[in-house]
């Protein structure tokens, strides 16, 4: 591709992140979560984050929306833009919600909803914030529209109830109507589906990518699932105990993966049936950040770790154009 | 051909609703129907699974078969002998045959034990063994699930979520059990990790040969353990046949919503039916309120059709002749009825 410094600016970054790096620190120890991370947005994309339980994808998304405990999480470093602004908190926790055009499915459904208020009240109070011309008849016919959207048949029943009253699966359901009306330019969704049906999350990611096409936000998602990240995303990071050790185009990460840790977690996946034979894993497990392996932290499970990879980090490095990779192999 | 090692008939099993779950319909003093009519067989060394998606009943059956709960009603053969859940002798035979390894491999493993304690609690007759035996047998449970000797002393908070996974299998083998009852057991895993114990339960499958009942609402996996598929919606089996035929040629509409629905790395695109996704129904068949093939004599539950080999409960796999009756009937219900 040429290099176009029009077309340059024209495709300029939502949400940049830059160099992260994030603890987590009580009186007896200091857990090193994110070590400079760097991801970045564009206006319309959709990215993904996938990687195993512990490896920061979690800490990186309430950094981003700034409702990062702090303490005991602590900022070592790093920026975070969001249209070009620096919104990282710093020093406490102050919501980028709404405002800023940031929304946040979380993991735990029960955050993202007020357990004060009933689910009625929540969501006419985001149709007045998002709106406040628009009248009582007509926040009631928007609010009654988007739980049918999310596939809540009992409408009424869950209007008048409590968040903490309802399954996990329509707290879920709640939230993403909250956010379909909220319509952000930045939608995150921590493992958003967790818990629905099969069906029934299948139908909510659509709802998710069309609401996105029809506002032009972007999305950032959050998955250890490789497959709903390749079916929602254009670009993936894959993260490893902390940092992102490859990054790239979804297709071109799923068809030819660099970081000996993608290429594992592209072989964990079961694909076909049992006669294909053993899923080409090794042993071991994801290393506990109270005692990061030195150097490499995936060298104790690696097949192709050398030397040098007990003894430095390595660093991200394009590997090829807008593919980035840590790893001592591609030195 | 020999007994079914296991052979299940119309396995049926309700709760009695205690609280009013949200708010106004009053539940209370109801019962739940959890399992209804569930009827299925496992031979010898199979691998036979069953998908379901939360609620759909996969741990009460779960817990059935191992004896915690006792069925009313319903045949359970093991080895061709027919169970009576009033015999404690016969409960009894059925635990130390069929064991069980949960989804949550904290919850099921008490936490002030040693790993060690917790293998031996799988050995049968532990007072008769003499000390040597005892540690013998945890030794090579141990080493069949390839869990490091090392982590014989530890207790459960010090050891990974894989690795107490591996406990509760060695567990269960230690006691030389034949049928193996597997209740989502990777579901709380990483990837990573599944695929390990995945491998583990190939590898134990061909070296002893055992049979598994593997339970998990995660298709992939289903397809790459199992040598037949059972399909439980809301407490019915609503198809049941060999894993190819079932991935290959879904013949229930639900059967075919679930498998067009999920994801692989091969075939990423999200399908949606276009239909709606209603809620199960209670009267007539169970998947009514969803199917886009809904017809008349759907208003009755179907019966269990078997064409091929493949089990399926639906009305489309009847033959004309019966369903011309069955709509005469409803016809005639209905005019008796104005
Ligand atoms: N409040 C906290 N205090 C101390 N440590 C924390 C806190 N929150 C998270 N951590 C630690 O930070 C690490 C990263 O956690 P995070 O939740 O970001 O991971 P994740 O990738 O989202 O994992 P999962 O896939 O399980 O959701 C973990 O080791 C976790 O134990
Ligand atoms: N002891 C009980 N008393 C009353 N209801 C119960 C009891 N056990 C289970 N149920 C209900 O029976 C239904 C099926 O539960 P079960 O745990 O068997 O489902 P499952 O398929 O294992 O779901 P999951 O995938 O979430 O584990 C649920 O609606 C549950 O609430
Ligand atoms: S740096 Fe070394 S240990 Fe780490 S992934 Fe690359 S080859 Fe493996
Ligand atoms: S019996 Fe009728 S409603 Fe039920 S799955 Fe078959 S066609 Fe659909
Ligand atoms: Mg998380
Ligand atoms: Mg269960």
């Amino acid at each position: 591709m040429e290099d176009n410094p029009l077309q340059n600016e024209l495709i300029s970054d939502l949400l940049e992140v830059q160099n992260l790096s994030v603890n987590f620190e009580t009186i007896d120890r200091t857990v090193e979560v994110l070590r400079s991370v760097s991801i970045r947005i564009e206006k319309g994309d959709a990215v993904g984050i996938v990687g195993e339980s512990g490896s920061g994808k979690s800490t990186l998304a309430q950094a981003i929306i700034g409702v990062l405990d702090i303490p005991p999480a602590r900022i070592i470093d790093g920026v975070i833009r969001f249209n070009g602004e620096n919104i990282l908190q710093r020093k406490t926790k102050s919501p980028n919600f709404r405002g800023k055009g940031i929304n946040m499915i979380f993991q735990e459904p029960l955050t993202s909803l007020n357990p004060v208020y009933s689910v009625h009240d929540q969501l006419e109070e985001a149709i007045r914030i998002d709106d406040p011309t628009v009248d009582a008849k007509k926040r009631e016919e928007i609010i009654k529209r988007n739980l049918r959207e999310v596939m809540i048949r009992d409408v009424e029943g869950v209007l008048s109830v409590y968040p903490h009253q309802l399954s996990g699966g329509m707290r879920q359901r709640v939230s993403i109507a909250m956010v379909l009306i909220q319509r952000p330019q930045l939608l995150i969704l921590d493992e958003p589906t967790t818990g629905l049906d099969l069906i029934v999350q299948r139908k909510i990611l659509k709802l998710i990518l069309n609401l996105k096409e029809e506002i032009s936000s972007s999305i950032l998602l959050i998955t250890h699932d490789l497959a709903i990240a390749a079916s929602v995303c254009k670009r993936i990071y894959v993260m490893y105990a902390g940092r992102v050790v490859e990054s790239g185009s979804m297709r071109v990460v799923l068809s030819s993966p660099s970081h000996p840790y993608t290429i594992m977690l592209k072989n964990s996946v079961p694909e076909g049936y049992m006669d294909e034979g053993p899923l080409n894993v090794t042993s071991g497990s994801p290393p506990d950040l109270r005692a990061l392996p030195s150097g490499c932290a995936f060298h104790p499970r690696c097949p192709k770790a050398m030397a040098v990879c007990r003894e430095k980090v390595p660093e991200l490095k394009k590997v090829e154009d807008e593919r980035e990779v840590a790893c001592w192999l591609y030195e | 051909m020999s007994d079914p090692h296991l052979e299940v008939e119309n396995l049926s099993m309700r709760f009695k609703v205690k609280t009013k779950i949200l708010h106004g319909s009053a539940d209370q003093g109801k019962f739940k129907t959890v399992l209804n009519s569930v009827s299925f067989a496992i031979k010898e060394g199979e691998t036979f699974g069953i998908v379901g998606e939360t609620g759909s009943g996969k741990t009460t059956l779960a817990k059935t078969l191992v004896g915690i709960y006792k069925p009313k009603n319903c045949t359970i053969k093991l080895q061709g002998k027919e169970i009576n859940f009033k015999k404690r002798e016969d409960v009894l035979s059925l635990r130390r045959s069929i064991g069980i390894v949960f989804q949550d491999p904290v919850g099921s493993l008490n936490p002030r034990l040693r790993v060690f304690d917790i293998i031996a609690e799988g050995l049968p007759d532990l007072q008769k063994m003499k000390k040597g035996e005892k540690e013998t047998k945890i030794r090579e449970a141990a080493k069949l699930v390839e869990l490091p000797e090392s982590k014989l002393e530890s207790y459960p908070p010090e050891i990974s979520g894989g690795e107490k996974q591996r406990v509760s299998l060695a567990r269960t083998l230690a006691g030389g059990k034949k049928i193996l009852v597997l209740d989502e057991p990777t579901s709380s895993l990483d990837v990573s990790i599944q695929a390990q114990i995945l491998n583990l339960l190939i590898k134990l499958k061909r070296e002893l040969s055992i049979s598994y009942i593997f339970i998990t609402h995660d298709l992939n996996v289903i397809k790459f353990m199992c040598d037949r598929v059972a399909v439980l919606y809301y407490g019915q089996l609503l198809e049941e046949g060999s894993t190819i035929e079932l991935f290959e040629r879904p013949r229930h509409p639900y059967t075919y919503d679930l498998i067009h629905a999920n994801v692989t790395l091969s075939s990423t695109n999200l399908y949606t039916t276009d239909h709606e996704s209603g809620e199960p129904s209670t009267e007539g068949c169970v998947y009514k309120n969803s199917c886009p093939k809904r017809f008349e004599p759907c208003e009755r539950n179907p019966p269990v059709i078997v064409r091929n080999g493949v089990r399926v409960k639906c009305w489309l796999y009847e033959t004309q002749e019966n369903l011309n009756g069955v709509i005469s009937e409803i016809k005639k219900e209905l005019g008796d009825g104005s």
